[in-house]
């Protein structure tokens, strides 16, 4: 113990002190610091505190009360925002009918929407299914913002209280809208601390968490508790939204990355912890505020003060406690008989992909009604841009699908790939430097993931979103490494083999090739020990350990290999856009949706990797179709599916956390002349369908008289009788 | 001589005291008892033997060596392997690779280089799964993931074996079949084992165990065999009541 704090704690505490004085003494701006300023940047530092808390909040009651982490705090916050704006300035509405209506009427309704139709069969979902489906409804009510307030017109929501009177503090005031909007913010924390700790809702709230049977049994009510808590959660983000739209301006990106803030203020209290949320947030915004008016950075780091809040995150990461080892979850949807791809499998599959590319790009397919020629340019650029998210996504496979780990900065990973290669091969493009690239990677994600490692899965999932966002905050717009901004620098072609893949065919079939490559050694790999392992660790942390299997390691060991995958890949996607200043073009948004494709076309399965590739596709077929002119809805349809479809394929997961690939690997597995099994499962199964579900013995209804006949018939006292009258209805 | 020794074991969680002080030692070549109210603290005492939980204060030795703050993977290597109350099977994969996973961990250091595979046949015959071994452990019925959990702990050839609860889930004869399997195999000098067996069937218990302790609160309050256990008057006030215990009395002494 030091200093009353245990040594982790103390470590962390130091380490940030001593980042932080050196970072201030290096970047100080030179201002003048007096009494007036110092106090003036300190209320706005508190007033941005009080706005992220309030998020903070909303994110802590939820998960608190249903045990789900809610990544789409900040969109209703955006879609509540922008709501309340088009009520009260685009139809004039008095701004406290509309802030009634808005946090009132709309936000809990959308809170309980959410509840009955999906979170509550979250409850007992793995992590990867949890976290994919709100962060798919975070991606689904941002695209609703942007389809419905078209980014064209510039909006402004006014400060609720105004912001030309307030409390005289010599020169400058304090207006009342942040004097207000501070105390709701601390009454809002102190009144929820009060619901959940000193009420008997909030106490059933917390108990249904923890034994929701238990807790059901001494008269609790779930559903009616978790229908509370998701419609408070909305409210918070609503009124949060609303209430920092005036500040930050109206543009859903913007507004939606407060939530990384929030994340970091709720780590700060463990997740549960509310007082210590709402300090967190406070602090954040002090240092904010503080390094605004005293710092600068410089060009090369002029993002650098948006980044306070994932540092946070990472310090907090290393200074908490070491989480006991999670006991498994019940796995949902298993087949009596899971069946691995046989490596000879893989190589048939993976020749056909490589057959398929050839023959689909040269035009030598032609299926007599349509006959869809060779590729030109414009096919080929869509076709290598959608091979490269495919890359992408692969690497996703071992780490979400296998070790059960989420990585939302597969981006990120890709632009340091890219950076790599750039630095590396310089103008040559020579193509072996691709492998060292990998072999740099590799130590960046094992970096990421040693300190959230020996945590939760859940501060896995938030530190990479805090790397991702690091990264582009500092990393990418420095100059030293994408050097090129204006000029347009090109990346160089590929040379393997002596030759330079310089043509676009060429490209296409080299990375289709790379792409096969990764799906047979993904196939082979899920096959062998390590495979197993990964596996195994994801379905029991505390069983593995027992057999001696080190679990932290192997999940760093994981997300190193994920990194590499990635690496690799971000060099494809940097040579198909050309460009260098496009690896800026590797935000969060991007890859949340890659993320989720994979996810929702079923991770666990190599070849879901080509899942990704409907993104560019889609959009090629549209750009396609408005040539030929004249099928508006189509084109209409094709952008629907673009943007709201990998949100609405993951939503899936709640009934098929499997993904897409699994049960589309069903159908089709029998018609492969090999696999009798596959035939024969689908016979029992149909089999088993004709005998009627002998119920959960009656408790949650009469038996039905077909099963009482089925239970005597499996109890063997029955040959077969036609059941007497009255026997299995004796309710009625 | 023990071979697995927990000393003045003291377990706190917060106000409440898991672990009052209790001492436990079990030898090799037979199987020694643990039994309890619920809550008396027996699984904690597992977790604290196989590292899931540190001790607030005690000391766990290991053939002399104090393990107390050992990483759960030295514990492992050592030789200790257990089995879980609630089930910690690897559900999504199947049998044979339950037990392979834990084959391939040790395969150097326990199994002199044999092939993976055999042993994991070999582990899971001795357990009577050989006919399930390629079905997903989830879509197992209880008893058999716990014969899956067994197996898979045999496969870490195992110089301590902790059980907890093995018989839950199991019919009467698969329970028998057990107890003549540990029997078998703490009486196979080659194995130098020992094993701890937790368990609420006393006749299982009464039948096995060459040695028992009893566990009250987070204290033993009685050790010795099956017999002197049964005699004890303070066990009889805190546990075993009177018939329930009657009942076992014939099983003793086979």
């Amino acid at each position: 113990m030091i200093l009353g704090l245990r040594p982790p704690v103390a470590l962390a505490a130091l380490l940030a002190a001593m980042a932080a004085v050196v970072i201030a003494v290096f970047n100080w701006k030179g201002a003048p610091v007096t009494g007036q300023t110092f106090l003036v940047t300190t209320y706005i530092g508190l007033f941005l505190g009080a706005l992220w808390a309030m998020y903070a909040t909303g994110l802590v009651v939820v998960y608190t009360t249903t045990g789900v982490f809610n990544f789409a705090q900040g969109a209703i916050g955006v879609f509540a925002a922008f709501l309340y704006w088009e009520l009260h300035v685009n139809r004039g509405w008095h701004s406290i009918l509309a802030l009634f209506v808005v946090v009132g009427l709309f936000a809990p309704a959308l809170g309980v929407l959410l509840d009955v139709v999906i979170m509550r069969r979250l409850r007992t979902a793995s992590l990867v299914v949890q976290l994919m489906v709100t962060v798919a409804i975070m991606v689904l009510l941002l695209s609703v913002v942007g389809d419905i307030w078209e980014a064209d017109t510039p909006r402004r929501v006014p400060y609720l209280f105004g912001i030309e009177n307030g409390i005289d503090l010599g020169p400058s005031q304090l207006p009342w809208h942040r004097l207000i909007v501070f105390l709701v913010a601390v009454a809002i924390a102190v009144a929820m601390r009060y619901l959940l700790r000193r009420t008997r809702i909030g106490t059933a709230m917390r108990a249904v968490v923890d034994n929701r049977e238990l807790a059901a049994l001494n008269g609790a009510r779930p559903n009616a508790v978790s229908s509370t808590s998701w419609a408070l959660g909305s409210m918070l983000g609503a009124l949060g939204g609303i209430l920092i739209a005036p500040e930050l301006g109206l543009d859903p990106a913007t507004l939606n990355n407060v939530v990384i803030i929030a994340f970091a203020a709720a780590a700060f209290g463990a997740l549960r912890n509310l007082p210590m949320a709402v300090v967190g947030a406070m602090l954040i915004g002090l240092l904010r505020a503080h390094t605004g008016a005293w710092l600068d950075f410089g060009p090369d780091y002029r993002f650098a003060h948006l980044s306070i809040a994932p540092l946070i995150l990472l310090f907090v990461v290393i200074a908490l406690p070491q989480a006991r080892l999670e006991v498994g979850r019940l796995a949902h949807n298993l087949r009596r008989h899971e069946r691995f791809t046989k490596w000879w499998e893989g190589l048939i599959g993976c020749g056909v992909i490589i057959l398929a590319a050839v023959a689909l790009s040269g035009g030598w397919l032609d299926f007599g009604i349509w006959d869809p020629g060779a590729w030109g340019s414009r096919e080929l650029n869509s076709a290598n841009e959608a091979m490269a998210f495919a890359l992408i996504g692969l690497s996703l496979v071992p780490l979400i699908g296998w070790a059960g780990q989420i990585n939302f900065a597969p981006l990120a990973f890709a632009g340091f790939g890219a950076f790599v290669y750039l630095k590396l091969a310089g103008d040559t493009g020579d193509g072996y430097w691709i492998l060292l690239v990998g072999l740099l990677c590799a130590p960046l994600g094992a970096l990421v993931a040693l300190p959230a490692a020996r945590l939760r899965g859940l501060y896995l999932a938030l530190m990479t979103m805090a790397f991702a966002q690091a990264m582009s905050l500092i990393f990418f717009p420095h100059s030293w490494i994408l050097p090129t901004i204006g000029v347009g620098r090109q990346f160089p072609h590929i040379e393997l083999f002596g030759v330079t893949f310089d043509d676009r065919r060429g490209f296409f079939l080299l990375i289709v090739s790379v792409f096969a490559v990764f799906v047979y050694a993904l196939v082979l790999l899920r096959r062998s020990r390590y495979g197993r392992r990964w596996m195994a660790v994801n379905d029991s942390q505390a069983a593995s350990a027992t057999l001696g299997i080190p679990v932290v390691w192997t999940k760093v060991v994981v997300y190193a290999l994920s990194a590499a995958m990635a690496g690799i890949a971000g060099v494809f996607w940097a040579t198909v856009s050309g460009n260098v200043d496009s690896v800026q073009g590797f935000d969060l948004l991007i890859g949340f949706n890659i993320v989720l494709l994979v996810a929702a076309a079923g991770v666990s399965i190599p070849v879901a990797g080509i899942f990704l590739i409907f993104i560019p596709l889609f959009t090629g077929l549209g750009h396609r179709l408005e040539d030929t002119g004249n099928v508006d809805f189509l084109v209409t349809l094709l952008e629907i599916m673009t943007t709201y479809g990998p949100g609405l394929m993951v939503l899936g997961m709640v009934f098929n956390p499997r993904g897409a690939i699994f049960e589309m690997g069903r159908g089709f597995s029998p018609l492969l002349p090999w696999r009798s099994d596959a035939r024969a499962e689908i016979a029992a199964e149909n089999a088993q369908k004709r005998e009627p579900e002998i119920g959960e013995l009656g408790i949650e209804r009469p038996f039905t008289p077909e099963e009482v006949i089925a239970i005597d018939r499996r109890l063997g006292i029955l040959d077969d009788v036609v059941p007497k009258e009255g026997y299995g209805s004796a309710r009625s | 001589m023990a071979l697995l020794e927990a000393e003045h074991v003291v377990m706190r969680f917060g106000g409440v005291v898991a672990l009052d002080g209790a001492s436990v030692d079990i030898a090799p070549g037979e199987v020694t008892g643990l039994i309890g109210p619920n809550g008396a603290g027996k699984t904690t005492l597992f977790n604290v033997v196989t590292g899931l939980l540190a001790p607030t204060s005690g000391t766990v030795r290991f053939d002399g060596a104090d393990i107390t703050r050992a990483a759960m993977a030295k514990r492992s290597q050592m030789g200790i392997a257990r089995t879980f109350q609630k089930l910690e099977a690897f559900n999504t994969l199947s049998a044979f690779d339950n037990v392979r996973v834990a084959v391939e961990k040790n395969r150097r250091a326990k199994w002199k280089h044999r092939r993976v595979n055999d042993v994991a046949h070999e582990m899971l015959d001795k357990v009577g799964l050989g006919d399930v071994a390629d079905v997903t452990v989830g879509t197992l019925p209880t008893g058999s993931a716990r014969l899956v959990e067994l197996a898979r702990a045999l496969a870490c050839r195992p110089r301590v074996l902790l059980l907890d609860e093995p018989s839950s889930g199991l019919n009467e004869e698969e329970t028998s079949s057990i107890g003549r399997m540990l029997l078998e195999l703490v009486d196979d000098k080659g194995n130098d084992l020992a094993v701890l067996l937790v368990e609420h069937d006393m006749s299982f218990v009464m039948g096995v165990c060459a040695r028992i302790h009893v566990l009250d609160f987070g204290q033993v309050i009685a050790s010795g065999t099956a017999l002197e256990v049964q005699a004890d008057a303070a066990v009889r006030a805190a546990y075993l009541g009177g018939d329930e215990f009657r009942g076992a009395y014939a099983g003793v002494g086979q």
